[in-house]
């Protein structure tokens, strides 16, 4: 690897890492989203590094394009946050845990750092050939080893996507305005419902979750 | 200047991947904890990728990673949707407050 | 021809059993009784004709010891000492069986006659045909089998149907106390069977009599010597003083003192009375309580060999007699006395076998089998005709002479038959035991004069017998009739005596048929007039101490027999026949006594008191055990750790994420660390190919290992990351010796054990040491015969730097076949093996390579693993085989 791939690895490294802690660190959701957006744009370039050139591209077009983007719209939609009513819960659970997680990368980085592999050089297109050449982690290439190799977990990937689209919007909707007033109607039908009974099925429709018990004393 | 070999790469992953796991333990906004989760996915395709640098012979690590995108997508789409009932239920995206499974 | 027969005869009543047990109750009383009678007279039938052939082979060919056998199949066979004992279900009739065989069918066949009429209102008439054949049967089994196990098989039946019958009206709880104590008595007695019946077979190497019998007449030493129990070649306790035959027929004289009611099992017997009178007849007269003197008869060569049984025997025998008379004495029920009366003549048959006088006790049995069987039928009917349940007092009877005269004149037989009046056969019978008795003398060598004192109680017996039994005739029969039994629906009324009556025929027939028998039945031995074709005809079959008569011994008997009968008989006719208050001013006189005889000794008592007091104990000890310490482990215990577990396991779902979560990091860390903290774990893969052996260590993250084969410390291969090594092993790598030691005790695995140069592997004599000092071998591991001759000195195995060094001492010890030396020390190299005994020894090496692990941050650990080479497999026999042979 030249000089220059050395340099860039460390600039992007370095990027990486500290857009990761920005994630993590920064107390507002928005600045926490872009810094991930930072990160997924840094990682795509240390894929370039290491020769992954279509895989770098998807990187940004469905991570930073969509999933951010998903992240961003949710957080508008949810407002600002506010503080929790009774302080934080379990902080020995998570400085304990906190310091486990750390103690663990450390051993694996530690542990890892020291593996060596022999180095390929991999050639690149050249300029005749455009980017139809088959090199390593080219789209031709790429696309071989996913299409001809790999077809039937892709096509499994798309079932995967349909149902959690499914999914994802079975759990996300409530009941329209006009579903919940034919649930009434044939509850009132029924006669058997009580004014407060029927405030509870009401919350029931839209909530689709079982209300909190009686709240207790934290 | 010393080359970059494949430990640089696996040490940076692993650094990454705690990070992301200390990120999810150690915050309470489940937003935020969504995204840290986002993180490790991250670390684990430069992982992947990075061995597959190494070990030319074929796609397998990148076409692994591509997977993991995809899974990732789905997966954070669908933890969003449980954000947004969360939200709904209790008003809060505080971890804390979503402990209706309790005992 | 007659072989067949006997199986006939063993099979007709439990066929009969078989069918009314099933088919009974639909059948209808007049096909029960049918098929009950015509199978018990089938049976004797079919005995009559078998005695017969007997009595052929014996006068026509002079055989001495006639016997027809039946062979049915064979049952099992156990092995002892590597050889079969076979147990075939074989039917056996010889001289002493032949008697005994007419004499259950027959009078059986007399007693099923009379219970057609005296059960005829019993609503449970079928239940009482079907356990009186199988009773039948069983003592048929009992007297046939030829092997101590069928006769086992027989002993447990007939044991079986006392309870059943005895027990007969178990609605009663007094009743069914009664049968249950009479079963739990003889399986007190039955466990002494058990036990005498294996020493016998063990001694004898069979379990037929007959064969038992052979060894006892020809080597006797086999019984005579000391007792010692152990397999062959290794006693492990020799008792000195008692000798094996004495221990054996002690064990079996207990099953006798429990089926015969003898002191201290007879308490079963009194209390019997709660059964039907047929059955007292049939069961505790005639046959049951029989079947023990028939043991030590049939048994009699083994039993002469041990004076010290036969003492006991004679003893107990003696107490028993005098115990039954004495508390007969003052008994005021009926069937209550006769039951004494029988445990007493009992006593007078224990007697007789026990000095020695098998032929004598013999005839007593045969005699008092009609004699007793008619007393307790004659007492059936009178109970019949005046309408009493359970038993009768005889104080509310009285002048049945006028209303029953066929009864009177058959129970007054029987009483003189009992009291020993001449002429009758219990004369004849007691004459002779007295002479037997009178004869031992120098057979119990111990005690010169025990015979003196036997002959002198049974004297003393003989005439309380006399007195009590005419005591009985006068108060039923003679006088007037006081009124008969009291019954509780008429207690505070006008008590109406109704008449009695004669029994019908099916009563009186088989009474008057006993009655004859009672009287001629003594016929066969007329001591004074030698006329004693009783003896001849027994005398193959039966064993003998080789007694003399002393000259006068038969003058003596005659006297004492007739002094008896007439004091006794006098007696009771002062006191009884003319009224007179005596009975009465000797009852206050002597009040405690005449309160201890009423209370049969108060024996009930003293075993309540003391065993079953223990017994109980034992109970609420083991109640309390398990409530408190079984229960709790079992019940408690485990619902209270559940509960706290899933106390624990409550508190863990907090329903918080993070909470979750943390738990999955500390299980991440505990993952990581374990690859991470080095561990070698070094193990053999694969098979050994010959003396080269793949080792292996396990994974981790990182590591490097380095291998040390021949434990010298120094590493034997630099660090690699390769974690699999191969070594072929060369014998300057062994560190000790591994022998692989497959032992020929019973289930015995190949074991491997080592032992390292200068050391020795320790040899102990047997298991028990073994487990207890932590020896490696013990003795019992080599199989039977391992040692020469008697020798018991065990073998010395050491080893020093080439391998073993054993020195066999004591031991067969065989190198490649040959026999080796007793004090020469046989060399063992690597890779040769040696018989001890049955057992096999192969030397092998053992080696202990270690390997290192080092991890990235430089942390070392060090673990190691034995390794047996070459490793010895279950196919080394066939190479020693190969090598024997002389294939390379």
């Amino acid at each position: 690897m030249s000089t220059a791939g050395i340099v860039l690895f460390y600039v992007f490294g370095s990027l990486a890492l500290a857009s990761a802690v920005g994630t993590i660190a920064l107390p507002s959701p928005i600045r926490a989203a872009m810094s991930l957006l930072a990160h997924i744009v840094s990682l795509s370039g240390l894929f370039l590094l290491l020769h992954a050139h279509l895989l770098a591209a998807l990187q940004v077009l469905v991570y930073a394009g969509a999933v951010v983007v998903l992240f961003i719209f949710v957080i508008m939609l949810i407002g600002p946050v506010s503080a929790p009513p009774h302080g934080e819960r379990g902080k020995l659970i998570k400085a304990c845990s906190g310091a486990t997680i750390l103690a663990v990368s450390a051993l694996l980085a530690y542990s890892l750092y020291p593996v060596r592999a022999p180095l390929e050089s991999l050639g690149n297109c050249t300029a005749a050939e455009g980017a139809e050449c088959d090199q390593f982690g080219g789209v031709l290439a790429f696309s071989k080893s996913l299409f001809v190799g790999a077809v039937v977990p892709f096509e499994l990937i798309a079932v995967l996507l349909t149902v959690a689209i499914v999914g994802a919007v079975a759990v996300a909707r409530g009941r329209t305005a006009a579903e919940s007033r034919t649930l009434s109607i044939k509850l009132h039908e029924k006669g058997k419902v009580s004014v407060a009974e029927e405030a509870r099925e009401h919350v029931l429709a839209t909530q689709l979750t079982v209300p909190p018990p009686p709240e207790r004393g934290l | 200047m010393q080359q970059i070999e494949l430990g640089h790469y696996l040490a940076l992953s692993s650094v990454i991947f705690g990070l992301g796991a200390f990120g999810f333990l150690v915050r309470r906004n489940v937003l935020v904890q969504l995204m840290s989760i986002e993180l490790m996915l991250n670390s684990v395709n430069l992982m992947l990728v990075g061995c597959n640098r190494f070990l030319p012979d074929n796609h397998a690590g990148q076409v692994f990673a591509f997977f993991v995108i995809a899974v990732a997508a789905a997966e954070a789409s669908v933890g969003l949707a449980i954000v947004i009932s969360l939200f709904r239920l209790k008003k809060t995206v505080h971890s804390d407050q979503a402990d209706s499974l309790r005992h | 021809m007659a072989e067949k027969a006997l199986l006939g005869i063993v099979l007709f009543p439990l066929l009969g059993a078989i069918a009314i047990g099933l088919f009974g109750r639909r059948a209808g009383r007049s096909a029960v009784h049918s098929i009950a009678v015509l199978s018990v007279a089938a049976s004797f039938g079919l005995a009559l004709l078998a005695f017969a052939e007997l009595l052929r082979m014996r006068l026509d060919q002079g055989k001495e010891l006639a016997a027809i056998s039946f062979t049915a199949y064979e049952w099992f066979t156990l092995t002892w000492n590597q050889r079969p004992i076979g147990v075939p279900v074989r039917f056996v009739m010889d001289a002493l069986s032949g008697v005994m065989t007419l004499v259950i069918t027959g009078i059986g066949l007399l007693i099923h006659i009379y219970s057609t009429g005296y059960m005829s209102e019993e609503p449970s008439y079928a239940r009482f045909f079907a356990y009186l054949n199988l009773f039948t049967g069983s003592m048929l089994i009992l007297v046939l089998g030829s092997n101590l196990p069928l006769m086992f098989v027989g002993w447990e039946g007939v044991g079986l149907c006392s309870y059943l019958l005895i027990g007969f009206w178990y609605e009663n709880t007094s009743y069914a106390a009664a049968g249950r104590k009479a079963f739990v008595a003889n399986r007190i007695g039955d466990f002494g069977v058990l036990l005498g019946m294996l020493l016998l077979a063990v001694a004898s190497n069979s379990f037929e009599l007959s064969a038992i019998n052979a060894v006892a007449e020809q080597r006797p030493n086999v019984f005579t010597g000391a007792f010692s129990l152990g397999p062959r070649g290794m006693p492990y306790w020799v008792v000195p003083g008692i000798s094996f035959g004495t221990v054996a027929t002690l064990l079996l004289f207990l099953g006798c003192t429990g089926k015969s009611a003898q002191l201290p099992l007879y308490v079963w017997l009194p209390d019997a009375m709660a059964g039907p009178t047929p059955v007292s007849a049939l069961i505790h007269a005639a046959t049951m309580v029989t079947a023990g003197v028939y043991l030590i008869c049939r048994l009699s060569p083994v039993f002469a060999l041990a004076p010290v049984t036969m003492a006991l025997i004679t003893t107990l025998g003696a107490l028993t007699a005098l115990l039954g008379a004495s508390v007969g004495l003052v008994q005021n029920q009926l069937k209550k006395i006769l039951a004494y009366s029988t445990v007493s003549q009992l006593g007078f048959m224990f007697a007789a076998v026990g000095c020695g006088a098998f032929a004598a006790g013999f005839m007593h049995v045969y005699t008092h089998a009609f004699f007793k069987a008619c007393l307790f039928l004659g007492a059936g009917s009178v109970m019949h005709a005046v309408g009493a349940h359970g038993d009768a007092d005889i104080r509310q009877l009285g002048g049945l002479r006028r209303y029953m005269p066929l009864t009177r004149a058959t129970f007054l037989v029987s009483c003189c038959a009992i009291a020993g009046v001449p002429l009758f056969s219990g004369f004849f019978s007691k004459d002779e035991i007295f002479v037997g008795a009178l004869s031992a003398g120098s057979y119990f060598s111990f005690a010169p004069w025990l015979g003196h004192a036997v002959f002198a109680a049974l004297v003393l017996a003989a005439t309380m017998t006399a007195f009590y039994m005419f005591r009985l005739y006068f108060l039923t029969f003679s006088g007037e009739y006081r009124g008969g039994p009291v019954h509780e629906a008429e207690l505070g009324h006008e008590h109406v005596a109704h008449e009695p009556h004669e029994s019908p025929a099916s009563i009186t027939v088989p009474l008057i048929i006993l009655g004859v028998g009672a009287v001629v039945a003594g016929y066969v031995w007329i001591g004074i007039a030698h006329f004693e074709p009783w003896v001849t005809w027994l005398a193959p079959a039966l064993g003998s101490i080789g007694a003399e008569h002393p000259h006068n011994a038969a003058l003596i008997a005659l006297a004492s027999g007739l002094a008896a009968a007439a004091v006794g008989i006098g007696l009771a006719t002062l006191f009884y026949y003319r009224k007179s208050d005596a009975p009465e001013r000797l009852a206050t006189q002597f009040r405690g006594v005449h309160r201890l005889l009423l209370d049969a000794w108060r024996v009930d008592q003293l075993y309540d008191r003391t065993i079953l007091a223990v017994s109980r104990f034992l109970a609420r000890a083991s109640n309390v055990l398990d409530v408190y310490v079984i229960d709790v482990l079992t019940t408690v215990l485990p619902t209270q750790i559940v509960r706290a577990v899933s106390f624990l396991f409550t508190r863990m779902q907090t329903g918080l994420v993070h909470a979750y979560g943390a738990v999955m990091a500390f299980g991440l860390l505990a993952l990581v660390l374990h690859f991470v903290v080095p561990h070698g774990d070094p193990e053999i893969i694969g098979d050994p190919q010959g003396m080269k052996v793949e080792l292996s260590a396990s994974a981790g993250l990182g590591y490097e290992y380095r291998w040390d084969f021949d434990s010298d410390g120094t590493f034997d291969t630099p660090w690699s990351a390769d974690r699999n090594a191969t070594r072929d092993f060369t014998d300057a790598d062994f560190v000790r010796f591994a022998v692989v030691f497959e032992g020929a005790s019973y289930g015995a695995h190949p074991r491997t054990l080592t032992v390292a140069p200068k050391e020795s592997l320790p040899v102990s004599a047997s298991a028990v040491t073994r487990a207890l000092t932590s020896a490696q071998i013990s003795a019992d591991e080599f199989g039977p015969n391992w040692q020469h001759g008697e020798d018991n000195r065990l073998p010395q195995i050491n080893a020093d730097q080439d391998g073993l060094l054993i020195t066999p001492r004591g031991a067969r010890v065989r190198k490649d076949g040959t026999l080796q030396a007793s004090e020469k020390p046989v060399r063992v190299a690597r890779g040769e093996s040696v018989t001890i005994g049955f057992a096999r020894l192969t030397v092998s090496g053992y080696a202990r390579p270690r390997v290192q692990v080092r991890n990235v941050f430089g942390i070392q650990r060090t673990q190691s693993v034995g390794v047996v080479v070459p490793k010895v497999a279950r196919r080394l026999t066939a190479q020693v085989a190969a090598a024997r042979a002389g294939v390379p």
